[in-house]
């Protein structure tokens, strides 16, 4: 059949229609993350100053005997082993308290009782009061007070040293992840038409088994390449847009690789957004974001209760951080008991231009510049 | 019908027969090169295997004529030198008759460890000592050489460490560590040395056992039985080493093994990166000349090439898995075009903390055209050159203008600058750059008449150029033989040259009309005495 000029336009026409430009796939490594706490110079948000840590309460319980006999006549420091693995069985057999936690009663964790505090608001709400998700919690206030936001985990661990900004827990695990290149998070930003304001991206959260590549002064090095680690529980997909060049996601259940400490763990969030701009200050540069989220209860401390051995570095006690943790779940209450399962929790995040090698398949562009 | 098509066959067969034939030379001098510590270890993993390591520095040659492989002939042997020559050789000769290799290395067992067995020494250095000295050992050597592993092992007590002993003062003897244009009774070059020749230019190696047997036999003087061996050594997979051998010598890839980068300006660009680096200017080429039996002008203009995980983050491109190599293609309107783009060059020819148009231009001149560029005046002024912050002058461009407009720099920055220039867009790391102190780069230039607007354009110029397939040509002759092109080859060279493009530029081709030239053999009448003489020593 011979077709006619008419057919031929439409034809056309619905070509033209149907060929959008080349939507991009924005990579990025994460290889830097930390809780999000505010600090203030005097450790005002602290008022009752910072949580005891097990080595004290340990060295509390024990009789001036006892203290003599164990630690050498008092010359065995906190962190000389066998006073370290020693403190942490005060059980009433010697149990382990870190992974017996309600064994013993500890005083109550000092906690943050401070009204600002960094996150998202993911309840929705502006009081904290109960939802069918979550559960009556205090909010914080961001520091240019505009916005009511939920990160109980930042109320949690906000006095406890080892957490405080730069201070052991988070900053020796940050190190180790970037010394070793394990649990390593890699962001791949798809169908993204425009780098400025696209109301329809897709956004996964992977890991990668991949090298870090550092230069000379150890930084890490933007542009590389990085294979998705075939891992079924990673991949989580979250709907997102861009406004004015950030990045905005949906909540997604998402599951992340955590290492540090030598321990390798997972973190389970529920309702986990990220809000992160798509450029740096200069081409190359880190790119930092804040991702938030419901963290699951026992994920989170299947890995704290397994990071005993810098207890005392990080000066906090497993009962009392156990049984506060309890108190401040504000999401996903437990149909059955009301108790809530999940910490609201804030983290910064690092992000870096990469190249997310998902198989074969390489089209992806580095996010970033 | 059928018969015009036969008959037509017949004239193209003809025609191509009746192409212009070889000119006679006169050849040049015999040459006595010192091997290069690449062939060294390409003879060692021959001989040996792979698994020898050959450890050490050879003391560097100087380049000669554009070649290192011409100044290997006219280098002396400093008592520092064979210093460090003894001790590779006693470290090779020891591992050549540990546990782990003797059984398949050592043709035979002795009757007894601790004893000499002159019988199996013999057979052992009648084969090894021939693949080494590359040819057959006379009775006075074989003799000595198992004279020597008796007496060591009566020293030493054990017959392996006897024969390491002696095979180490083989590995030190002139006649392994310098190839030697031995000549026969009538002045040519004789079997052995015509296949030391061959080997050693198209597979940067000694010649293989079956060579050395086509050598023993005459064949490579009659034209069929050369045709058979150039035939099957180009066959064989060693013939990428030998390419690679001639591009890293005439591409200058030596600077490599002192190639320094700021590492604060460049933080991507590391040791891996620097090997990477190099090996993909080398991939490339195989890939392109090789394997692909490619024009060598494309090498200018080619887009497909090679990346690793390194090189991924230099040319900011996605790679498959970071601790290997693939194929790559730069896209159509990408700026990566051609070996001159690539890290390699951009990073050879660039200095530790910036990029170095000059620099870029004079080594595209001189490597990839044969054009001898001056050296600067020993009291020129860098300093606008160098000062990459300089707020009045932000590009290379502005500063070389303005230091070019001195009368005793203009000459020779006329000559460099405008092909350099066009690939100022490549950092000091061959990293992609459209500004330099917030200025945009202009990439426009000229050479040789030809203009362009971008690296890409430069590419096309070179690749239009015909002193690039001159220059390849001149240099492969010059490799080939070892030396500089004597005053009578020119007509040989101008015969290849012109071959090279009825050939379509293919290097296999030029490769094999080299080795097949009577040419390549030839030993001018002055110095075949001279070299008689010392074969007779």
């Amino acid at each position: 059949m011979k077709m006619s000029k008419t057919l031929i336009l439409p034809a056309l026409v619905a070509m033209q229609c149907i060929a959008p430009a080349q939507a991009k796939t924005l990579g990025f490594v994460v290889p830097s993350w930390s809780t999000a706490i505010y600090e203030t110079k005097y450790y005002e948000e602290c008022p009752e100053g910072l949580a005891l840590g097990n080595d004290e309460l340990w060295w509390k319980g024990l009789s001036p005997k006892d203290r003599d006999r164990l630690t050498n006549g008092g010359e065995m420091e906190p962190v000389d082993p066998p006073r370290r693995p020693m403190s942490v069985l005060r059980g009433p057999n010697k149990e382990d308290v870190c992974w017996n936690p309600t064994i013993v009663k500890d005083p109550p964790l000092r906690m943050v009782r401070g009204k600002t505090g960094l996150g998202l608001n993911l309840d929705g709400t502006q009081d904290g009061a109960a939802t069918a998700k979550t559960c009556k919690h205090e909010k914080f206030t961001t520091p240019d007070g505009k916005t009511k936001v939920d990160n109980q985990m930042y109320r949690l661990i906000g006095c406890v040293y080892g957490w405080r900004k730069g201070e052991y827990i988070e900053a020796h695990a940050d190190r180790e992840r970037r010394d070793s290149s394990v649990g390593i998070m890699l962001l791949e930003v798809a169908d993204v038409d425009n780098e400025k304001n696209d109301d329809n991206v897709k956004v996964t959260f992977f890991s990668t088994h991949d090298v870090l590549p550092k230069d000379s002064t150890g930084a890490i090095l933007p542009y590389a390449s990085y294979r998705v680690a075939d891992m079924q529980q990673y991949g989580a997909v979250a709907k997102g847009k861009i406004v004015d060049g950030k990045l905005i996601t949906e909540p997604v259940e998402a599951r992340m690789p955590l290492y540090g400490h030598q321990i390798m763990g997972e973190m389970y969030y529920k309702d986990l957004r990220l809000e992160m701009p798509l450029t740096a200050s200069e081409p190359g540069k880190p790119i930092n974001g804040l991702m938030a989220g419901y963290y699951d209860f026992d994920s989170w401390w299947q890995y704290i209760r397994r990071i005993e051995s810098v207890l005392v570095t990080g000066q906090w006690s497993c009962p009392a951080l156990y049984v506060a943790a309890k108190q401040m779940a504000d999401g996903y209450p437990d149909p059955k008991t009301g108790d809530c399962t999940a910490i609201s929790t804030a983290m910064n995040i690092e992000a870096l231009p990469a190249f997310v090698v998902r198989g074969d398949v390489k089209t992806a562009s580095a996010g970033g510049k | 019908m059928l018969r015009h098509v036969a008959l037509a066959a017949l004239i193209g067969i003809s025609l191509v027969g009746c192409g212009p034939s070889e000119p006679k030379t006169a050849g040049g001098p015999a040459m006595l090169r010192r091997l290069t510590q690449e062939q060294y270890q390409n003879i060692v993993a021959d001989v040996f295997g792979r698994g020898i390591n050959v450890g050490g520095r050879f003391d560097p040659l100087v380049r000669q004529s554009g070649l290192l492989a011409v100044g290997a002939g006219n280098t002396a042997m400093t008592v520092s030198a064979l210093d460090g020559y003894d001790g590779i050789a006693r470290n090779v000769a020891k591992q050549v008759v540990d546990e782990q290799h003797r059984g398949w290395l050592v043709p035979c067992t002795p009757a007894s460890v601790t004893a000499a067995d002159d019988q199996c020494a013999r057979a052992f250095f009648t084969k090894t000592g021939r693949l080494l000295y590359r040819r057959a050992l006379t009775k006075e050597e074989l003799d000595s050489q198992v004279a020597i592993a008796a007496a060591s092992t009566k020293i030493l007590g054990n017959f392996y460490d006897g024969l390491a002993g002696s095979l180490s003062a083989m590995l030190v003897a002139p006649e392994f560590l310098y190839i030697q244009d031995t000549v026969d009774a009538s002045g040519r070059l004789s079997g052995y040395a015509k296949a030391s020749r061959l080997s050693f230019f198209l597979w940067d190696s000694s010649p293989d056992d079956a060579l050395l047997d086509a050598a023993e036999k005459g064949d490579l003087d009659k034209a069929s039985g050369l045709k058979r061996e150039v035939d099957r050594l180009l066959a064989s997979p060693r013939v990428e080493q030998g390419v690679r051998a001639f591009f890293a010598d005439m591409y200058g890839f030596d600077g490599f093994e002192t190639l320094q980068k700021d590492s604060l300006i460049y933080p991507a660009f590391g040791l891996a990166t620097a090997d990477d680096a190099k090996e993909q200017t080398l991939r490339t080429i195989v890939d392109l000349l090789l394997t692909k039996n490619g024009d060598y002008r494309d090498l200018f203009t080619t887009r497909s090439t090679f990346v690793s995980g390194a090189l991924g983050m230099i040319y900011q491109v996605s790679v498959s898995n970071p601790e290997g190599w693939e194929p790559y293609t730069f896209p159509e309107g990408d700026q990566h075009v051609g070996i001159q783009s690539q890290a390699a060059f951009q990073s050879l020819f660039s200095h530790p903390g910036r990029s170095s148009a000059t620099i870029r231009g004079k080594a595209i001149r001189e490597l990839f055209m044969c054009q001898r560029v001056p050296d600067p005046p020993a009291n020129v002024d860098f300093t606008l050159v160098s000062d990459v912050h300089n707020t009045v002058h932000k590009t290379a461009r502005e500063r070389l203008d303005a230091h070019a407009a001195d009368p005793s720099c203009s000459g020779c920055h006329r000559l460099v600058d405008p092909i350099g220039l066009a690939l100022e867009n490549f950092d000091g790391a061959g990293q992609w750059r459209t500004q330099e102190n917030g200025a945009s780069i202009d990439a426009s230039g000229e050479v040789d008449g030809m203009k362009y607007s971008d690296p890409a354009g430069l590419g096309k110029a070179l690749h239009a150029s015909p002193a690039i397939s001159s220059c390849v040509v001149n240099r492969m002759i010059s490799y080939s033989v070892g030396r500089p092109i004597a005053s009578g080859e020119k007509p040989w060279v101008d015969f290849l040259d012109k071959s090279f493009k009825s050939d379509d530029y293919k290097l296999r081709a030029l490769m094999r009309r080299i080795a097949l030239a009577d040419a390549f053999y030839a030993i001018s009448p002055d110095t075949a005495k001279g070299a008689q003489n010392a074969a007779a020593n």
